[in-house]
C-alpha cells in the first residue's frame, strides 16, 4: 500500500536553535497513527509544518501523490488535510451548519447563499457522525464534545482525506471520549486517516494502529501499537527508565485538621461539607459540571455562597477574595493556564513572583529577592527556559504548569489546590509534578487534587471524594478507591459501593 | 546557522530600540533639511511645548497597559485650567491651596472613571467617551463659552514660562521628574507589577489574587492627576483657558504618544522611555514643518503617516 502521507527527513531550526533534525513520518489511507514525545518534543512543529503554518528549512512532503512545499495553512486544507486544534476554531455565535460551511458557503444563482441546502447538507454529515442535534443550533449553546463533532463534521464535509487531532480527549468525559472513539473508528471504515496525538497512553493502545515517538525534535520509533506496551512508549518519549509513582498511605496526625467546610450550599453547591488534614493529598472525582471548580473557587474566596462556613485549623474564617486566601494560606493552581493561571505576555519571574508580592506589604519591590525567587523556583522545578526574564508563552506546557506550581510553592501556601494538574502535559513532567506534590504533603502542606483523569486520582490520591451535581455522593479510602466505585458515584448509580 | 544567530540578535536589537531608531532618523531628517532646526533656542521650545501632552501621556501609558483607555483627558485637562483659575481669581486662594484643589479635581475625575468602569463593568471607551462629553459641557458652562482669563501672578507664571540650569524649560523639566516617578512606580513598585500583570491577562490577574478593580482605579487617578499637573503648567503659562481650545484633541495625542512609544494597545507591555520619545516626536513633526514652511494645516497629516509607520514597524515583532 502506498503511504498517504509521507515526510521525509523534516528539518527546522528557531532562532538557530534545532527543533526538529531529520525526521520521517508516514500514515496510510484508513490508518490511525499516534504521535507522542513529550512537550517539546516538536510533534506541534511537526504537524504545523505539514499545515504550511511554518515552512520547513529541508526535507520533502509528499501527500496524496502531491508534493507540498511552500504552502499555506489554505492549501493544505484544499488537499485534504485538516487539523483539529485543542482550542476549537469555532464562531460561537453562529449556527452548526454555518460553522460546518463558514467560507463555503452553498449559493443559490444571484450568490445569495442556499440556507435549505446548507441545512440539509450540515444535518447528513452530522447524522453520518452520529450527532442529532439541529444544526440550526448555535453553538454557544452546545456542549464542548459536540463541538469537537462540528469540528470533525468542518473537515469530512471538505471531503479531507486526513485529519490531524490534538489532544482531542483532553476536555472531555469517559462517555464522550468513548463516543469520539466509536467516531473515529467509522472514519477509519470511510478511508479517513487519523494523526492523533495524545498524552493518554492508554488512548492510544486502544484505537490507534501506529505509534510514532519523538524526543528531543528527532524520530525515536514507529511501532505498532500491538508490539508494545503502554510502559515502552512512555519509556522511548523520555529516554529512560519511568518508575511508577507509589501512591503514599497518609502517615500524620489524624486529629490535625488543616481546612474544614461546613454545609455550604449556594445554587450550585448543595450542603457540602468535607475535611482536609495537614499533610494529606486528597482527590476530588467527578464528571464536568459537578461542581469540584466551584467548590474550590469558593475556598479560594472567588465565589459567595448563600451558606456555609469555613474553618482553617479550628478557627472559622471569611474569605471574600484571593488575596485573603493567599494571605490564609490557601494556593489555587486553575485548571486553564492560558485564562487563568499565567499572564502569557510577562516574564516567568515576574509569573513567579505575582503571589509573593501580594504577600508582603511594601510597595517597592525587592529586585534582588525576586530575582532569586525566580532563579530558586527555576532551578527547584527544573523549568527548562533561556532564563527568568523569558515570556511564559515561549515555554511548553508541562513547564508553564511549573511556573504556576512555584507561584504557589513560593508563598509556601499551606494548603494547595490544583485543578487539573496535569492537563496537557507529557508523562515525563508528569512524574516530576507527582513526585512535587507528595514532597509537598510530607513537608506538611495539605493537597487537594482536582482532575477528570481517573488513573491520575488513583495514583497519587489515598483519599478520594466524588461530587454529583453540586454535592458530594461519597468518598473512598485506600482500597475502596477504584475506577469503578468512583464512576459509580460520579455518576450517581445507586448501587454504588 | 550563524546566519540566523546574527538575524535573531537584529531581530531583539530592533524590537528593544525601534522607537529610539525611529526618533533618531526623524532628528536626522528635520536636521538636514531645515538647517534652522538644530539650535538650542529650537529645541528648548519643542521641549516646552511638549511638556503638557508628555505628562498627560505618561498617565495614558499606565491607562493603556492596564488595558484601558482614558478618552475624558483633554476635558478633564480643560476643567483642571478652569478650577485653577477659579480658585486662584474668584476664591483668592493662596497658590499652593489653588494647585492642590486642581490637582484633587482631575484625580477625582479620574477616580470616577474608574471606579465606573471596573465596578460596573463597562467598556473604558464608552465610560471615558461620556465623561469627556460631559466635562467639554461643564467646562462651556463655566467659561460661558468665552476664555477664561487668569491672574497674572508672578510666582506663578514662572512655571510655565521660566527656565532652570540656565535654559532648560521648567515645564519640560517637570515632565521628565514625573516621568521618572512614574518609572520608578512601574518598573520598581507592586502596583507597576499589577499593572502590567492585570493589562496582560486580567482573569489570571485576578486568580493569582491582585486587586485588579484597585490597579485599574488607580491608573485612572494616575492620568487624572497628570491632566491637572499638565493643566497647571499649561495655565501658568498661557495664563487662559479657552473652552473651544484648550485640552482639545490632548487625549488623541496622548494615546499617540504612548503607542508610538511602543506601548501595546492590547495592554500589557510599554515602558516609559518609549512615551517621552513619543511626547517629542510629535513637536518636532510640527515644528520641522514649520521650518520647512509647509502649512500647519498638514501637520496631521505627516503625524497620521508616522503613527501607521511606527506601529506597523512594531507590529512585525508580534
Amino acid at each position: 500500500m502506498s503511504s498517504l502521507l509521507e515526510m521525509k527527513n523534516i528539518t527546522k531550526s528557531f532562532h538557530g536553535v534545532r527543533v526538529l533534525q531529520g525526521v520521517n513520518f508516514a500514515v496510510n489511507p484508513g490508518e490511525v497513527v499516534a504521535l507522542c514525545g513529550e512537550n517539546g518534543a516538536g510533534k506541534s512543529t511537526l504537524m504545523k509544518i505539514l499545515m504550511g503554518i511554518y515552512s520547513k528549512d529541508s526535507g520533502e512532503i509528499t501527500f496524496d501523490g502531491v508534493t507540498l512545499d511552500g504552502h499555506n495553512p489554505l492549501k493544505s486544507l484544499e488537499q485534504g488535510i485538516s487539523m483539529i486544534h485543542q482550542e476549537l476554531n469555532l464562531v460561537e455565535s453562529l449556527t452548526i451548519a454555518q460553522n460546518i460551511f463558514l467560507g463555503r458557503e452553498p449559493r443559490k444563482p444571484g450568490g445569495l447563499i442556499d440556507f435549505q441546502r446548507m441545512h440539509t447538507l450540515s444535518q447528513d454529515i452530522m447524522t453520518n457522525l452520529n450527532e442529532r442535534t439541529p444544526v440550526g443550533t448555535k453553538v454557544e449553546d452546545i456542549k464542548l464534545a459536540q463541538k469537537q463533532v462540528v469540528e470533525i463534521a468542518k473537515a469530512v464535509s471538505t471531503n479531507c482525506k486526513l485529519i490531524i487531532m490534538d489532544e482531542p480527549t483532553a476536555v472531555l468525559t469517559d462517555r464522550e471520549t468513548d463516543m469520539l472513539f466509536e467516531l473515529i473508528h467509522k472514519l477509519k471504515t470511510q478511508g479517513v486517516a487519523i494523526i492523533y496525538i495524545s498524552h493518554r497512553l492508554g488512548e492510544i493502545k486502544e484505537i490507534c494502529d501506529k505509534v510514532t515517538i519523538l524526543r528531543d525534535g528527532a524520530l525515536v520509533a514507529t511501532k505498532n501499537v500491538s508490539e508494545v506496551t503502554e510502559h515502552q512508549i512512555a519509556n522511548l518519549m523520555v529516554g529512560r527508565e519511568l518508575e511508577d509513582s507509589v501512591i503514599e498511605p497518609f502517615s500524620g496526625d489524624e486529629d490535625d485538621i488543616a481546612l474544614e467546610v461546613r454545609n455550604v450550599s449556594d445554587d450550585f453547591l448543595k450542603d457540602v461539607s468535607f475535611k482536609i488534614r495537614r499533610g494529606e493529598v486528597i482527590g476530588f472525582s467527578g464528571l464536568v459540571g459537578a461542581g469540584r471548580t466551584e467548590l474550590m473557587e469558593y475556598i479560594f474566596g472567588l465565589r459567595t455562597v448563600k451558606q456555609g462556613t469555613m474553618l482553617l485549623n479550628g478557627k472559622e474564617v471569611s474569605i471574600k477574595n484571593p488575596a485573603e486566601a493567599i494571605r490564609n494560606g490557601i494556593g489555587f493552581a486553575t485548571e486553564d493556564r492560558k485564562r487563568t493561571g499565567l499572564v502569557l505576555i510577562r516574564s516567568i519571574s515576574e509569573n513567579i513572583n505575582y503571589c509573593y508580592l501580594i504577600s508582603k506589604v511594601k510597595a517597592f519591590l525587592n529586585s534582588k529577592k525576586i530575582a532569586e525567587n525566580a532563579k530558586a523556583m527555576i532551578k527547584r522545578l527544573n523549568v527548562v527556559c533561556t532564563g527568568p526574564k523569558q515570556l511564559v508563552q515561549d515555554l511548553s506546557g508541562g513547564n508553564q504548569q511549573k511556573v504556576i506550581l512555584s507561584k504557589w510553592l513560593l508563598v509556601n501556601s499551606e494548603i494547595l489546590i490544583l485543578d487539573e494538574p496535569t492537563r496537557g502535559i507529557d508523562v515525563g513532567a508528569r512524574g516530576e509534578i507527582y513526585e512535587i506534590i507528595h514532597d509537598l504533603a510530607r513537608r506538611g502542606k495539605s493537597i487537594i487534587i482536582v482532575s477528570s483523569d481517573l488513573p491520575e486520582i488513583l495514583k497519587t490520591c489515598p483519599r478520594v471524594i466524588v461530587m454529583y451535581e453540586g454535592r458530594i455522593t461519597g468518598e473512598l479510602v485506600g482500597e475502596e478507591c477504584t475506577e469503578s466505585n468512583i464512576m459509580a458515584l460520579a455518576s450517581n448509580l445507586q448501587e454504588a459501593k | 546557522m550563524n546566519n540566523l544567530k546574527l538575524k535573531s540578535t537584529i531581530q531583539t536589537t530592533w524590537n528593544e530600540y525601534s522607537v529610539t531608531l525611529v526618533f533618531a532618523a526623524l532628528i536626522l531628517i528635520s536636521g538636514l533639511l531645515t538647517p534652522s532646526f538644530f539650535s538650542t533656542n529650537n529645541f528648548m521650545a519643542i521641549f516646552r511645548n511638549s511638556a503638557a501632552i508628555g505628562v498627560i501621556g505618561l498617565g495614558m501609558t499606565f491607562v493603556i497597559i492596564a488595558g484601558g483607555i482614558d478618552l475624558s483627558v483633554g476635558a478633564n485637562f480643560a476643567a483642571c485650567g478652569v478650577i485653577m483659575i477659579l480658585m486662584q481669581g474668584s476664591l483668592g486662594l493662596p497658590l499652593p491651596l489653588a494647585i492642590l484643589v486642581t490637582c484633587i479635581s482631575g484625580a477625582t475625575i479620574g477616580f470616577i472613571n474608574g471606579f465606573i468602569i471596573s465596578k460596573a463593568k463597562l467598556p473604558p471607551f464608552i465610560v471615558t467617551l461620556a465623561m469627556q462629553v460631559l466635562l467639554r459641557s461643564i467646562v462651556m458652562y463655566l467659561t460661558k463659552g468665552a476664555t477664561m482669563r487668569g491672574v497674572r501672578d508672578p510666582a506663578f507664571t514662572s512655571i510655565g514660562n521660566g527656565s532652570v540650569f540656565g535654559g532648560l524649560p521648567t515645564p519640560f523639566f517637570i515632565f521628565l521628574v514625573i516621568a521618572l516617578i512614574m518609572h520608578i512606580i512601574l518598573s520598581k513598585t507592586k502596583l507597576g507589577t499589577y499593572v502590567y500583570a492585570v493589562g496582560g491577562n486580567e482573569i489570571a490577574a485576578r486568580y493569582t489574587g491582585i486587586k485588579v478593580d484597585a490597579v485599574k482605579i488607580a491608573t485612572y487617578v494616575l492620568i487624572g492627576l497628570m491632566a491637572a499637573f499638565a493643566s497647571i503648567m499649561e495655565v501658568s503659562r498661557m495664563a487662559s483657558v479657552s473652552p473651544t481650545v484648550s485640552g482639545v484633541q490632548y487625549e488623541l495625542e496622548a494615546v499617540i504618544s504612548a503607542i508610538v512609544g511602543g506601548t501595546s494597545f492590547s495592554g500589557g507591555k510599554g515602558k516609559i522611555l518609549g512615551t517621552i520619545l513619543g511626547a517629542i516626536m510629535l513637536f518636532i513633526i510640527s515644528n520641522m514643518l514649520i521650518h520647512l514652511n509647509i502649512s500647519t494645516y498638514l501637520s496631521g497629516a505627516v503625524k497620521g503617516t508616522v503613527i501607521l509607520v511606527a506601529v506597523l514597524l512594531q507590529k512585525r515583532q508580534d
